[in-house]
């Protein structure tokens, strides 16, 4: 049983969790770092242990003092939340080795799937889909023109040294094959002096779409839907919703059952989200599979109504889970927006600083996920974000009308903050009608 | 704001007790603690990067097999005298039961481990303590176990590396125990005479009877940071001269400064720093240097001639070539270095009392042959400077140099000498440790050494402090260096009693690179460009490339009689 939990991290996630323990009955030990001490995180859980100096990699990411503030303070089990040493194999390792229950899958599923090569192979065997692709390096048009035949167009040629959009070009058609290859060899060879080439398909403005998973140690795995975050600036989400707008029932099925099969393919226990690229043609992809509870769970839980920080504790527990497929029902939709502390205007700049006043909104179908107050010093050292705020209604259209009403409430004085340019993007005709892909801010411009 | 005490804390219980089967715990071994910084470290982390706290950078101790797994190429350890009888020669009791003990726990036979490896491909014989087997004191078998490889090593013609770290004699061998520092050392001087290379590796902590016998007989002497290396043990000195000893006392870096270290080595370079002092002892196949020193001499003998016509330049005049010589932003020692030769290592030390950074001494390649490069070192800033002493050199450079000279003549490797100093230096220290004495010496012994030597003036030549790396095969000249038995300012104050008069004292005194060629004192001048900084040395680096080349091409010609006959003649003549 476990009865005292470490939370081995800051901020929301740190304060969520504290939140569900306390619901659960079970202790809660806070670590902080010497930036924060007067952290929410640190001021309400039953214990705090300082673990070192501001920077992460000598506190937050210190897996030897924050094992030794387990074994001091005599917590049952660590709780990684989000970034630092969540999906870090040696740290779950390391709690293994210590008989502390690591709250997240095993370490081994941990390091398989953290390894894309692998983790490609693990899914391809379980035939779960993934980016068609060539096997086997490529040298001249002629051979790749065969091969992108198979894999099916458009297709991108890509240096197999390449980096930086060097050697690299799409071809729509067979026709453009020729040119495109050689183009793209020709510049690999001038870049990195090399000319092996790969060739993969070409997934066009495609939708960030993910499945949350629960799999217990019984070897039951179920998905709670999927969640678009589309919505995302250099590979930072900042909006998520769920349902997906694109997904019809019978793809919803379809992409849930991958889901269910690449985590059992995995081994996987606990919670886990399995990325997907979504094309127009509801082709879908596997990218990659997150090793540890997210950000945008809040959304997943609203529609479904189940508590994925309690359900990850009872798993880790070695209890059965507390659903069956059958009993996962999606009501509603809902939409997460993260605020950052930084200033969009000035290329979305971090904005550390203190609150120096502070009005959150409230209300029927209204969550706030945040761990700042009134006074509160938004420390540099760490992520930007400040707070997440989430919102349900009957339907899609209900709840960009919630949010931008919820949005429209938030004051946060004293630092900078992305509020106003969430307000847009919820203002955007396209995002409105639904007409999104992962280019969407980027072509904002 | 303090929310702490306002918050009700919903949780009821507060002294909780994990009822779990498995309590948390770290098992043996997965962590340890860091004896210098304290910090909790993962033993794996520890094991995988070369025993070193990856917190503090601190360096733990190093089991032998665990060295030699370091720096040996995989699987190419061969041990030599694995199994040697326990002796008791006083017949001390206990002592073998505390052996067999030592024997059982640490699974060595005895302190030492010996053998022969391959580093990079270069053979070496090997000879490691382990501070596991009572500190690695030296009984009769560390003594003979170390004396038996470096016997198969002379007679093997191969290089000797030991690892040495000791807490001296071995008490409960008593005088037999001392008589291990005559022998292995006796054995060293008989390896050193056959001309071969040994290379002392001190780590942490290497005291008393090991220090005094092969851990100081290094050719060339290396060390781990921060290593505790002396004779006395600090706590010793402390409890004798009733007083604190200073922080760092003993320490590696203290040894570096006091020149009885050539090169503090990190270990995670230490295999291919091994591994490049081993390639540049090879011996150099004759022929071949032969062809590489014509083909260099040749290359650069056509272009040379047009530039130094272009730009000799006659116009200028003492006092102005005085002033250019002494310019800030003139090459400096260094430079040439860099310029000219590859793969530079640098030495450090005297052995005797300092190491003086105002001559930069070391080995690097010219062409691919290895050659000893000695240079005396202006400093580009005002902070260089005052730690080079702007190339005044005291009477422990001179002997650095020296020692660098006699270490070239044991493996016959030509010196190539820099010289640009204002004048050895002129303080109270100097004196007290013998400038006089250790200028002499130089010309005594540089008179005599059995390889080619090349003196080049890149600025300034002053008197006796220029001179002491100037007893040469040859000496050059760069076209507005100077070289004079004293300054101009010097000069005009004591024959006319009015320094201001140093212009007027440089035309008379004949110090220009043109007069001194005409007065035979010098062989070659090399052409300068008009402004001659850093930025433009290719021009002279690669006419002196050259002409070294060709001077390395007909002197390694000749025998070392030849040789010092020569250079016995070039000055008989002056």
């Amino acid at each position: 049983m476990i009865g005292k939990v470490l939370i081995a991290n800051r901020g929301e996630i740190a304060v969520r969790i504290i939140r569900a323990c306390r619901e659960m009955g079970i202790e809660t030990v806070a670590v902080y770092s010497e930036a924060d001490r007067d952290a929410l995180h640190t001021q309400l859980a039953d214990e705090a242990v300082c673990i070192g100096p501001a920077p992460s990699s000598e506190s937050y990411l210190n897996m030897q003092n924050i094992i030794s503030a387990t074994l001091i303070s005599g917590a049952d089990a660590i709780h990684p939340g989000f970034g630092f040493l969540s999906e870090n194999s040696r740290f779950a390792e390391l709690c293994e080795q210590c008989s502390i229950t690591f709250i997240g899958p095993k370490s081994q599923v941990i390091q398989s799937l953290g390894n894309k090569s692998e983790a490609r192979n693990t899914m391809i065997n379980a035939g779960v889909p993934v980016i068609p692709g060539s096997k086997d390096p490529i040298y001249d048009a002629e051979e790749g023109a065969k091969i992108a035949a198979e894999i099916g167009y458009p297709v991108i040629v890509k240096a197999a040294l390449g980096g930086g959009g060097k050697g690299m070009r799409v071809a729509q058609t067979p026709e453009e094959f020729e040119n495109s290859f050689n183009t793209a060899q020709k510049e690999a060879q001038m870049a990195f002096g090399d000319n092996t080439m790969y060739i993969e398909h070409f997934v066009q403005h495609p939708r960030h779409i993910e499945f949350q998973i629960l799999a217990d140690e019984h070897g039951n795995v179920i998905h709670l839907g999927e969640r678009d975050c589309s919505i995302q600036r250099n590979h930072q989400k900042m909006i998520e919703e769920s349902p997906s707008i694109a997904l019809t029932p019978e793809l919803r099925e379809k992409m849930g059952e991958a889901a269910v099969k690449a985590a059992k393919a995995a081994h996987y226990t606990n919670a886990g989200t399995i990325e997907f690229l979504l094309e127009k043609n509801n082709n879908f992809y596997f990218m990659e599979m997150n090793t540890r509870i997210q950000v945008e769970h809040p959304v997943t839980e609203w529609v479904t109504g189940i508590d994925l920080v309690k359900e990850q504790i009872r798993i880790a527990d070695g209890k059965p889970l507390s659903y069956k497929q059958e009993d996962v029902h999606i009501t509603g939709h809902a939409i997460e927006c993260r605020i950052n502390a930084e200033n969009p205007a000035k290329n979305f700049r971090p904005s550390p600083g203190t609150i120096t006043d502070m009005y959150l909104p409230g209300g029927k179908g209204v969550r706030i996920d945040s761990a700042i107050y009134s006074g509160y010093t938004v420390p540099p050292y760490y992520d930007s974000m400040l707070a997440k705020l989430i919102v349900h209604a009957k339907n899609r259209n209900e709840a960009i009308r919630k949010m931008r009403s919820a949005l429209g409430e938030v004051i946060i004085e004293g630092i900078d903050t992305n509020v106003d340019y969430q307000y847009e993007i919820l203002n955007h005709p396209d995002f409105i009608s639904g007409n999104i892909d992962i280019e969407f801010i980027e072509n904002l411009g | 704001m303090n929310l702490k005490d306002m918050f009700k804390k919903t949780s009821g219980r507060s002294h909780y007790i994990s009822l779990r089967n498995s309590r948390p715990e770290v098992p043996t071994g997965l962590l340890r603690k860091c004896n210098k910084c304290g910090a909790a470290i993962i033993a794996e982390d520890v094991k995988n990067g070369y025993y070193i706290c990856p917190k503090c950078h601190g360096y733990f101790r190093v089991h032998a097999y665990r060295r030699i797994e370091m720096i040996a190429d995989e699987g190419s350890f061969e041990e030599w005298d694995k199994e040697m009888d326990f002796v008791n020669p006083l017949d001390f009791k206990g002592y073998e039961d505390k052996i067999n003990h030592l024997k059982e726990r640490t699974k060595l036979n005895e302190a030492v481990v010996t053998g022969k490896v391959m580093i990079n491909g270069n053979p070496a014989v090997v000879g490691v303590c382990d501070g596991r087997f009572m500190m690695a004191s030296m009984g009769w078998i560390v003594g003979e176990k170390i004396t038996r490889a470096v016997e198969r090593a002379t007679e093997e013609k191969l290089p000797v590396i030991i690892f040495t770290c000791s807490g001296g004699a071995r008490m409960q061998e008593g005088i037999v125990s001392l008589m291990q520092m005559a022998k292995t050392s006796a054995a060293l001087k008989k390896h050193s005479d056959a001309g071969q290379l040994y290379v002392s590796v001190l780590t942490d902590p290497t005291t008393g009877g090991v220090t005094a016998s092969f851990a100081m007989l290094g050719d060339i002497i290396l060390a781990e940071p921060k290593a505790l290396i002396g004779f006395a043990g600090p706590r010793v000195i402390e409890q004798t001269i009733g007083q604190k000893l200073p922080k760092g006392f003993q320490r590696s870096e203290f040894l570096l400064d006091h020149g009885f270290v050539d090169r503090i080595v990190e270990r995670e370079e230490l295999k291919d720093v091994l591994a490049q002092i081993l390639e540049m002892h090879h011996s150099a196949d004759a022929a071949k240097v032969k062809e590489v020193l014509k083909d260099a001499a040749k290359q650069n003998a056509d272009e040379e001639k047009e530039t130094v016509k272009e730009q000799i330049k006659s116009s200028l005049d003492a006092w102005e070539r005085v002033q250019i010589s002494r310019k800030k932003d003139r090459p400096v020692g260094t430079d040439y270095i860099d310029a000219l030769f590859t793969d530079f290592m640098e030495f450090h030390g005297d052995r005797y009392f300092k190491d003086d950074h105002a001559i930069v001494g070391g080995i690097a390649y010219f062409h691919g042959i290895p050659v000893t490069v000695i240079a005396q070192a202006k400093g580009k800033t005002t902070k260089e400077n005052l730690d080079r002493n702007f190339s005044m050199p005291s009477p422990d450079g001179y002997r650095k140099a020296l020692r660098l000279m006699k270490q070239a003549e044991k493996f016959g490797r030509p010196v190539i000498c820099f010289v640009d100093t204002p004048g050895a230096f002129c303080g109270l220290e100097a004196e007290e440790r013998g400038q006089g004495e250790a200028i002499a010496r130089n010309l005594f012994e540089l008179s005599g050494l059995k390889v080619p030597v090349l003196s080049v003036v890149i600025g300034e030549g002053g008197s006796g402090g220029a001179l002491a790396m100037a007893v040469a095969d040859e000496v050059w000249m760069l076209e507005n260096a100077v070289y004079s038995v004293l300054s101009p300012e010097g000069f005009a104050s004591i024959l006319w009693k009015d320094s201001k008069r140093a212009s007027e004292a440089a035309e008379v005194m004949k110090l220009t690179a043109g007069d001194l060629k005409r007065l035979g004192i010098i062989e070659q001048v090399i052409p300068e460009p008009e402004e001659f900084t850093d930025e433009n040395m290719e021009g002279v680096c690669g006419d002196l490339d050259g002409r070294i080349a060709a001077f390395l091409e007909n002197y390694t010609e000749y025998s070392a009689d030849e040789l010092t006959a020569r250079r016995y003649d070039r000055f008989r003549k002056m």
